[in-house]
């Protein structure tokens, strides 16, 4: 939100005046659509076609501010003047736009040699999610964001395609100049899903090795580069207030049917949760709806959790709530809402920032409490900042900046298979309401045995109560985080700093798995059972950076810069699995059998130093060289192989101001081109063969085995290799800007665990191998298509990136690396194909592409072929903001167009009866949309298909566990991603209120899907996050947000 | 501009404090690994090798990948699923049940006991000969499994992933070369084991007896003899005349008490895994076959009655590969497991002296040993009886009849109840006990074919296709219907 300052006014009372004038430019003569507007007020109006303006109600002591798009803005002092004619000058302060970049140095973007994007603060904070990274999608070309909806979850980031084979694709996290360690846990998120999004001035995207050699190795996938807020440029006090409330319901319903019940062979019946016996006392009630009973063979169908049971035509039947009485089987089409929760985010902001000649601070405070779509999940989160700058003379400046984050909640469910697994005739509301059905709810009772405790659900055989699930069985944490850092900025002279920095990232997480409680499930007793897991990561950079900056002639300037910094990595797990309470529901340790329990700890660390140096060469502030060089020694390589050097060039030439070619059509022309190299280190302790802990046998025989990954003493860094090249071009007076960028990234070298034939004795070594390149094209475009003298503008921003991957080669005699298996359909990293190759089982097709069948069923392949790659053909993003006087519209549209992935929970669904496909022709049979072989195997010859095979077996080709074909679905889809409607309420209305402004708006993420060719789910689903995409298999669905914002600043 | 001087002299000196050990010297110790033992002894080693194979051939707790009672143990008809028949009683599995079987018996089995035999051995850190002889038994074992269930495998160039001429792609021997080098390996074994000797701990199975082990060692010996004795007639029947010759240097089992058997215990996870799947997770997915309940209640065989848990009045079983749908109207009816298989404590069976006996009655009867078939038959039958602390009816002998082949193997295989994998290898390779034609209602994949053996791992095909491919073409093809080598 931007920073609104309270301003004491003298001059309340003080006389006011009306003044008229015109507005003009030397190039473009009279201006219409100027803004004029009475400094610090809201009084204002804009020019006519001629130029002409006139404004009321204006003070002496007043301001003017005349600005347009493609000129300089430009305030005079209103004095006793009352005519004013004002000339406006072409802009050329947006093209020396200042941006942050590596190390935190502010340079002109148009010295960049590389691309280089931003997202300015307030544009994640009104359609905000919770998860600030999420609110980067779609508004920066080349950013790829995966996340689930549950409440605090993390995000997968991915600029520029994956590059590494099995390590760390995301990018690095740097605030206020320091590295926030991340996680990839979907289910706890971590680093950058716990910011404060109120907080942040600015992101900068910095993609690529090209802008992040000054980072190291972790910055080899980009880094995104957070600013905070610091108070400076506050005259006086300032306060701002922030509140925001969303309300969540899940975004894409699937198409369920809702002829046929739970159960089998058109039989719904619940006996007991098992498919038990039916007893005599129900067999007239069973002959009411079926027609025979035979006594003492007659099962229920709650053990089957499918859905084909009985046509659900309100005949009478026994279900999990009625007892000994019977209902009427009846739809339940709305049992998908009733099952979800409607969610909320409330978000408390509040900030205070000062400063003067001395320095600034500001200190916030921003409490966040999420309520999930899921029952009893929630996400709570209290951020507590300060920054602060003192300026001890003019040659010292101290800065501090510091945060505490303190998250907690219940993350239990993550994905659930309650519409996959499952009896469409189930109404959820009445099973949310569960503990009212206690006493008639019938149980298995097994002879001899105590009868079952579990709480009603609609049945026993595989599923507990989901609800009682969230509530009784949670998965919390109680994470606390300190991160900051302190520095000392050095004025030696007027060309000399020196920076001594030093930062640290600590956080501390216990979470706690409650896996059971005790209860009796047919007649077996199992007793209470939970986990605590005690995490602890600490990381601190220390380092110092020397820059000489001078014009050494008025044409040539210079920037040097030299810095060292020593990187501490350490982490600690403590993990503890009780196996049995001994008081249920008392979570402690010390309450367990001892010799149920199962311990497990793990310590980790490292250390990486560097030495790094950066040279800029200017020329006439238009033509620009830019050098670095970096030298690390990581603790995790063997010490031959401890030292790497990498370099990074590039170049810049704003080649409009070189060769003058500056035109009213072309503003402003820059071409940029660099190459850069970014070393990486290993994870620690792959250097040596171990042995691993396997437990015991029967608590007292230590059981160790010998570890299946083999150890490599002689690794060496991985090196990733780029180039890029781009160009910047405006138009108009920068009414439209285009920026194009191509890249091609090498990884070679890469540390792999490569998988090898399990006959070895072994799963995989640790080895320097495989090369991924990544080629891609990345493309914004911006503009102001209309800009009204009435006030109403129209900006829009288009980004484009294509990213083309390919596994150039693996270790030698490996074809193929396997990045994630389920099922046996695995993601692969192949030779010649894309990161992420999907290979499983499919049907077997003509050359036409048509599906084989024989019998009425598809003929499966035998051996496993490509179906799908998770990489998406190209995505992007359209950013439209409509304003009129006090009203702001933002629309942003993100797509992604192509990629597979494997869904396993819509094919299954299909399998188990429950979508809308399924109920077609389930009585009469279903003939399979292909063709079949009449000829001979040597010479076939196909024709159509036409062998009817019953519903039940035809669908039930559906198990993408065997036929893994059947799970792959098209990940494309085209969102309105962000809507927000803003309004600034009118100054009258705020005076009263001692309120200096106030903005109201209306936001919603996740508004429509406007296009996706999945008929059940919203394709932008992940299930693992990391280097395992493309997998799903029941995730919390994804949710569409609607709610307001509010800011008021004092 | 001297005070400035001061604040940067102090600012550098407390900077150079902080990266003081700006030295890599520390490095190496920084990363070694405080979490791992880079050796350790073979007492830690035998525990887990012997739990991860035994489990893995006795149960498994992971659904789709249970070798026994997702496979062997429905093929066998021992019991038939009352649900999801899709899972293996139709003779459909999935990739993730040969993958994994495989992986685990290399992964988690072979390459320890192979560990154990590098330590223990004469050129070892640690040399123990006891070791040695039981981790070399135990690997015989784990590799006759592995020859059974695939075929040929990497057996003389496998597990040498951290030799000093390591091998990523082994390549595959024939099944006839590996039965050579296990028959070989378990004389050695037997010489090797010293009753005596130096003692050793962490033996899960006969709690360090030597003696029972070299029982067990010889008794294995003469299981594979007589599973080659059709192919390799003249070796099989000096091998087992050597052993049968000498019981003081090759003593076998004499003995239920020296049945090879892992007891497991109440505590997690050493509990029996069919207790794991069946009782923790309540997994109530299976039922006793219709075929071994009608054999058994062919014969009256009491035994029935302490394998099975009638489901009311009498004994009923399910029909193999039904659908779900008529699979589950027995739900009701069927008899399922006793207590005796799905107990905590339950024991996870490897090799018996009931079988041992079958094995003789049928080399006697081969005319591979000298002996009497009805004596060794008889005792089989006795000691299977015996096990389950039932008595032999009076008629029992007499509704038999007279002992031929399928008679001797019919009764293995009722002895065999519970030893899937075991059964179905005997079945494979004689053919008996011939099953009942198949239910009208039950469908079958495979081409209705009863598995003949398992198909290699995908992870085979991806990641040692070279070496996988000459092997297919040594057998043939790569399914469930290719016959293996043994196959009489």
């Amino acid at each position: 939100m931007t920073l609104f300052l309270f301003t004491v006014a003298f001059s309340m009372h003080a006389q006011t005046k009306s003044i008229s004038g015109v507005v003009s430019s030397k190039e473009d003569g009279l201006i219409p659509g100027v803004s004029v507007l009475a400094k610090g007020t809201t009084n204002g109006t804009t020019t006519n076609a001629e130029g002409k303006f006139k404004i009321e109600n204006v003070q002496p002591e007043d301001y003017l501010v005349f600005s347009a798009i493609g000129y300089a803005t430009i305030e005079l002092p209103v004095g006793n003047k009352t005519k004013f004619d004002v000339i406006l000058s072409t802009d050329t302060k947006v093209l020396n736009e200042v941006v942050v970049t590596a190390l935190g140095i502010s340079r002109e973007k148009k010295s960049l040699g590389f691309s280089q994007q931003e997202v300015k603060g307030e544009s994640l904070t009104e359609a905000r999610s919770a998860n600030v990274a999420n609110g980067l999608s779609g508004k920066i070309a080349g950013v790829q964001i995966t996340s689930n909806g549950g409440p605090g979850s993390g995000s997968n980031i991915i600029i520029r395609g994956s590059s590494s084979v099995a390590g760390n694709n995301q990018p690095l996290i740097v605030i206020d100049g320091v590295p926030m360690q991340q996680s990839t846990s979907n289910q706890f998120g971590g680093g950058i899903s716990e910011i404060n999004p109120d907080n942040i001035k600015e992101m900068s995207v910095l993609k690529g090795p090209n802008a992040a050699a000054l980072y190291g190795s972790r910055a080899a996938n980009g880094v995104i580069l957070i600013t905070t807020k610091n108070g400076s440029g506050t005259k006086g006090i300032g306060i701002e207030y922030n509140a925001n409330v969303t309300f969540e319901r899940p975004f894409i319903k699937p198409d369920f049917q809702n002829t046929y019940g739970g159960g089998n062979g058109y039989r719904t019946w619940y006996s007991d949760g098992w498919s038990g016996v039916i007893g005599n006392d129900a067999a007239d009630q069973y002959r009411a709806a079926y027609g025979s009973f035979v006594p003492g063979k007659t099962t229920g169908t709650a053990g089957t959790d499918e859905s084909w049971g009985a046509p659900m035509d309100g005949r009478l039947t026994r279900q999990w709530w009625t007892g000994t009485d019977v209902a009427p089987l009846t739809p339940q089409p709305n049992n998908w809402n009733e099952f979800w929760d409607t969610g909320s985010s409330v978000t408390n902001s509040i900030a205070l920032a000062g400063g003067n000649d001395l320095g600034s601070f500001r200190l916030s405070y921003a409490k966040l409490s999420q309520k999930g779509i899921s029952s009893f999940n929630d996400y709570f989160r209290d951020n507590v900042s300060l920054n602060s700058n003192y300026n001890f003379g003019k040659f010292l400046t101290a800065t501090f900046s510091g945060s505490y984050i303190k998250t907690s909640g219940n993350r239990n469910y993550q994905s659930g298979q309650q519409f996959i697994w499952a009896h469409r005739h189930i109404s959820w509301d009445r099973l949310a309401d569960w503990d009212s059905y206690t006493d008639t709810h019938i149980q298995r009772s097994v002879a001899g045995k105590l009868p079952d405790t579990d709480p009603p659900n609609w049945q026993h055989t595989y599923f507990t109560n989901p609800f009682y699930m969230n509530e009784m069985l949670p998965t919390t944490n109680d994470k606390n985080r300190i991160l900051g850092n302190v520095a000392l900025n050095f004025k030696l002279t007027d060309d000399l700093k020196l920076m001594l920095r030093s930062g640290t990232d600590f956080w501390g997480d216990t979470r706690i798995n409650i896996a059971n409680f005790e209860r009796i499930r047919n007649g077996n007793q199992t007793p209470g059972r939970y986990s605590e897991e005690v995490l602890n990561s600490q990381e601190t950079n220390h380092d110092f950076l020397l820059t000489y900056d001078k014009m050494l002639t008025s044409d040539f300037s210079f920037l040097a810069q030299v810095g060292g910094a020593q990187r501490l990595n350490s982490y600690k797990r403590n993990y503890t699995y009780v196996g049995e309470l001994i008081v249920d529901g008392l979570y402690n340790l010390s309450n367990s059998n001892p010799s149920q329990n199962v311990a497990e700890s793990r310590i980790e660390k490292s250390e990486v130093q560097s030495l790094y140096s950066s040279f800029q060469f200017g020329y006439l502030n238009a033509l620009f060289l830019d050098i670095t060089a970096r030298n690390d020694w990581s603790s995790t390589l063997p010490s031959e192989d401890r030292s790497y050097f990498y370099p990074s060039v590039s170049a810049s030439a704003v080649f409009t101001d070189l060769m003058n070619l500056q035109s009213n059509i072309l503003t402003f022309g820059k071409v940029r081109a660099s190459w850069a190299q970014v070393g990486n280190d290993a994870n620690p302790y792959q250097l040596a063969q171990t042995f691993r802990s396997g437990g015991s046998w029967n608590g007292s025989a230590a059981q160790y085995y010998e570890n299946t990954t083999i150890a490599n003493s002689s690794l060496k860094p991985e090196i990733t290799t780029g180039i890029e090249a781009g160009l910047d071009l405006r138009f108009f007076r920068n009414k439209l800007g285009l920026d194009i960028t191509y890249y091609n990234q090498t990884t070679e070298n890469q540390i792999l665990g490569v998988e090898i034939s399990k006959a070895s004795g072994y799963g995989q070594r640790i080895l320097n191998a495989g090369k991924i390149t990544n080629k891609g094209l990345e493309l914004t475009l911006s503009g102001t298509p209309i800009d009204l003298p009435s006030g109403f503008k129209w900006d829009i921003s288009v980004n484009y990136a294509r990213n083309r991957n390919e596994v150039i080669e693996l270790a030698e005699g490996l074809e193929t690396f396997t990045l994630q298996e389920r099922r046996g359909l695995v993601s692969l990293a192949k030779i010649g194909e894309p990161y992420g190759t999907l290979y499983g089982i499919g049907f077997k097709r003509t050359d036409a592409g048509q599906v084989i069948y024989e019998n009425g069923l598809p003929i499966t392949e035998t051996t496993p072929q490509v179906l799908g790659s998770v990489q998406p053909k190209w995505m992007g993003g359209i950013n439209n903001t409509f304003s009129y006087k006090r009203l702001v519209i933002n629309a942003l549209i993100d797509a992604r167009i192509g990629g597979s992935f494997y869904d396993e929970g819509t094919a299954t669904g299909r399998w188990t009866g429950q979508y809308a496909e399924t109920a077609i022709g389930r009585e009469e049979g279903v003939i399979g949309e292909g063709v079949m072989n009449v000829g001979t195997a040597e010479s076939p010859q196909y024709v159509s298909n036409d062998v009817i095979i019953p519903g039940n077996v035809f669908y039930g080709r559906n198990n993408p566990r065997r036929y893994h074909e059947v799970g792959i679905f098209d990940g494309t889809f085209v969102k309105l991603r962000e809507v927000s409607i803003g309004w600034r309420v009118p100054e009258t209305i705020l005076s009263r209120a001692k309120i200096q402004s106030a903005k109201i708006s209306l936001v919603g993420r996740n508004v429509l899907m406007l296009f996706s060719n999945h008929p059940h789910v919203d394709p932008e689903v992940d299930a693992y996050g990391g280097n395992s995409q493309g997998f799903t298999y029941g995730q919390l669905p994804s949710s569409r947000s609607l709610g307001f914002n509010l800011s008021l600043g004092f | 501009m001297k005070k400035t001087y001061k604040i940067l002299l102090t600012g550098l000196i407390i900077f150079a404090g902080g990266i003081s050990n700006s030295c890599t010297d520390g490095f190496d110790e920084l990363n070694t690994d405080p979490n791992n033992p880079t050796s350790i002894s073979p007492q830690y080693l035998l525990p887990f090798a012997i739990e991860k194979s035994v489990d893995r051939y006795w149960g498994g707790r992971t659904r789709f990948e249970r070798l026994n009672i997702d496979g062997a143990m429905l093929w066998m008809q021992y019991l038939s699923r009352n649900i999801y028949s899709n899972e293996g009683d139709s003779y459909g599995i999935t990739p993730t049940f040969y993958n994994n079987t495989w992986e685990s018996f290399y992964d988690d089995g072979l390459v320890n006991f192979d560990r154990i035999i590098k330590q223990a051995g004469t050129d070892g850190a640690q040399p123990n000969v006891n070791y040695e002889g039981i981790a070399l038994v135990m690997k015989v074992w784990v590799f006759s499994l592995l020859t059974d269930l695939y075929g040929p495998v990497p057996y003389s160039t496998g597990l040498k992933g951290t030799t000093k001429e390591p091998i990523y792609t082994p390549s595959y021997d024939a099944m006839e070369a590996i039965y050579a080098g296990l028959l070989s390996d378990l004389k050695i074994a037997n010489e090797k084991l010293k009753i005596g000797g130096p003692s050793v701990s962490g033996d899960i199975l006969y709690n360090g007896d030597i003696l029972k082990w070299k029982k067990f060692a010889n008794s294995l010996r003469l299981r594979l003899a007589n599973r080659q004795a059709t192919k390799k007639p003249t070796e099989s029947k000096a091998i087992m005349a050597e052993i049968l010759s000498n019981p003081a240097t090759f003593p076998i089992f004499t003995s239920n008490a020296d049945n090879a058997a892992l007891k497991h215990t109440a505590t997690l996870p050493s509990n029996n895994e069919w207790h794991q799947v069946m009782i923790q997770d309540g997994r109530t997915d299976w039922s006793l076959s219709k075929t071994f309940v009608d054999f058994m209640k062919k014969y009256d065989d009491p035994r029935l009655g302490a394998i099975g848990k009638s489901n009311g009045g009498s004994f009923e079983g399910i029909p193999n590969g039904l659908p779900d749908a008529i699979a589950t109207t027995y739900l009701s009816s069927a008899a399922v497991l006793s207590s005796r298989f799905t107990d905590a404590s339950a024991p996870s069976v490897i090799m018996t002296y009931s079988e041992l006996q079958f094995i003789l009655a049928e080399a006697a009867l081969d005319g591979d040993i000298s002996g009497n078939t009805t004596e060794f038959f008889q005792k089989g039958v006795k000691a299977s009886f015996d096990y389950y602390g039932v008595n032999i009816p009076a008629s029992f002998y007499a509704s038999i009849g007279t002992i031929s082949k399928a008679k001797i193997m019919e009764q293995k295989w009722v002895a065999l109840f519970g030893q899937g994998v075991e059964a179905w290898t005997e079945y494979r390779r004689t053919g008996y006990p011939v099953m009942p034609t198949k239910d009208p209602r039950a469908s079958f994949e495979n081409n209705g074919i009863l598995p003949t053996r398992l198909p290699y791992p995908t992870t085979e095909y991806s990641l040692n296709k070279a070496e996988l491919d000459k092997a297919i073409t040594a057998i043939g093809s790569d399914n469930m219907q290719t016959k293996l080598w043994w196959t009489e």
